[in-house]
């Protein structure tokens, strides 16, 4: 019992270590997207993919992953990201992606939506999204 | 129409997380406490008493996606200095012509500064104000048309600007309340940014017209100058459809934490009682996880050049030969000469201060900053100083 334990905390700690956030866009979607253009798009700076499709970016409300997505991928703390958008929103030059409430929300999104991409915490992925990176 | 609103507030509120949701509220406010040490003069509005509504305000902006790229955004702006009087600051239609092209039309703010859109939105930057020598003409919101263009060249991310349009209303310029517009406002910035640099400049001008009427002395200068026709100086006292002029150059670092930032900025109302403005401050600032903490140094001096100055003669030849003495009383020998009072006009216009401000801010939660930052403000003409000190809450939500 104890040494079931000891052994589900490890994996739990190395779960926490290894806990990455992933990108996800619909599966019909067949663009390749690096980290540099994830970032754009999460920014405003990039309005298409590059099939000429508009994105319909969408990001999460609260949580472990925003920090984490903020921090690898656009390379903003959370709360910079949040006063890079507030310059563009209330001065009219443009609107940040949409904040859902949860991981599931997320994931149903995106999945139902050609045009979608989002991210998530890369445990909670299932098959009805594809991954494009983890970071 | 406002039922319309409501539905859809409903809706969003309960369905939040829908797709196509076109109704979006965003809003931002500050909650700023601070008070001067002294009472030798007003600084940043403030006097030698705590005061709460000096700077805080509070703001809802209501956006809506018509689709297609078209929009239409109110923002009401309640400020505590007018005592929270809920005003249309912003209110305009957009229009995306394509991905990098945007035209709005209706209310917006003149971008004059490189903090001038969003100069109330005290949460997208570090200080409790942007710094005020600079900032001092940064309210006018015209109404009119923004074209918009954000593009890629080469690595750098470029954003240009042009504006045109009108602005009626109260100018901080003779006595503090003068009404006063500004007429084909025409202006143009174009900003740079690269990785960790950005760089922005910006011209502007518009046919300024500024009322002296709340000014017992200027007015009664302005009448003995049409009333002994020397009319060239009376028009350089007015300040009446005279060509204004604002050019700024702006910089700012973000690497690896340090943050190194400054303005420059000049503006000018020819043949006007408006002195010739040159400002600019320079700001440092480091990061450290939530925390950053910043050191400013800014800098204005107004003043008039010394050709303005002794232009009124001290006579004048009348019609039969006679000499006339050009004072504020003609037959009194000892009256004040007109010129002195005008050579006084153009010297109140003389404006030198600098400001030295150290702050920290702390962003202790994900839509929060507590900021606390202290200021002091020399008065290189009167030789007065004041500091400030002031604690804010900034929020966006």
């Amino acid at each position: 019992m104890k040494k079931y334990f000891v052994a589900g905390t490890l994996l739990a700690v190395s779960a926490a270590i290894q806990a990455e956030v992933a990108v996800i866009i619909n599966p019909s979607n067949n663009t390749a997207l690096d980290k540099e253009a994830i970032a754009k798009i999460y920014l405003g700076k990039m309005k298409s993919f590059s099939n000429g499709t508009k994105v319909n970016a969408v990001g999460l409300s609260s949580g472990d992953s925003v920090g984490k997505f903020t921090a690898n991928v656009v390379g903003k703390s959370s709360s910079q990201y949040k006063a890079y958008w507030s310059k563009l929103i209330f001065t009219g030059k443009g609107t940040p992606p949409e904040a859902l409430g949860s991981e599931q929300a997320v994931i149903d999104f995106v999945a139902a939506n050609a045009d979608a991409i989002g991210y998530v915490d890369s445990a909670k992925v299932t098959d009805s999204v594809k991954v494009v990176g983890k970071f | 129409m406002k039922k319309q609103l409501i539905a859809g507030a409903l809706c969003c509120a309960l369905n939040g997380t829908a797709y196509g949701a076109d109704l979006r509220i965003n809003g931002f406010a500050s909650i700023v406490a601070g008070s001067a040490s002294d009472d030798n003069m007003a600084v940043f509005g403030y006097e030698d008493e705590v005061s709460f509504s000096n700077e805080s305000m509070f703001a809802i902006q209501v956006s809506s996606d018509l689709g297609d790229g078209l929009s239409a955004t109110a923002q009401i702006v309640s400020r505590g200095r007018d005592d929270y009087d809920a005003k249309f600051e912003w209110a305009y239609v957009s229009y995306d012509i394509n991905d990098s092209l945007r035209i709005s039309a209706g209310k917006m703010r003149l971008p004059l500064f490189r903090y001038s859109d969003f100069i109330e939105v005290g949460y997208a930057y570090r200080w409790i104000r942007p710094p005020q020598s600079v900032y001092n003409f940064a309210f006018s919101t015209p109404t009119g048309l923004s074209l918009l263009h954000n593009t890629q060249i080469g690595d750098w991310d470029s954003t240009a600007q042009a504006v045109y349009g009108r602005f009626e209303g109260d100018f901080i310029a003779v006595t503090g309340q003068d009404r006063g517009k500004l007429n084909d406002i025409l202006g143009f910035n174009w900003t740079m940014t690269r990785d960790w640099l950005t760089l922005r400049a910006s011209y502007v001008m518009a046919e300024t017209t500024i009322s002296l009427d709340n000014s017992a002395q200027l007015t009664g200068l302005a009448n003995a100058l049409q009333q002994f026709g020397i009319q060239d100086e009376y028009n350089k006292l007015l300040i009446n459809e005279d060509d204004g002029t604002f050019i700024g150059v702006g910089f700012a670092i973000d690497y690896n934490n340090f943050l190194l930032d400054g303005e420059y900025t000049e503006i000018e109302v020819d043949n006007s009682l408006l002195a010739e403005q040159s400002q600019y401050y320079i700001s440092v600032g480091y990061r450290l996880n939530d925390w950053t903490v910043h050191l400013t140094y800014e800098s204005n001096d107004d003043e008039h050049p010394t050709s303005r100055f002794n232009q009124v003669p001290e006579t004048i030849t009348a019609a039969n030969g006679e000499q006339i003495r050009v004072s504020t009383d003609s037959t009194n020998p000892n009256a004040p000469l007109i010129k002195d009072a005008m050579n006084n006009a153009l010297r109140t216009a003389h404006n030198d201060t600098n400001t030295v401000s150290v702050g920290a801010r702390y962003d202790f939660h994900p839509s929060a900053a507590l900021k606390v930052e202290w200021s002091r403000l020399d008065n290189d003409l009167s030789n007065q100083d004041n500091d400030v000190i002031a604690v804010a809450i900034d929020l966006v939500f």
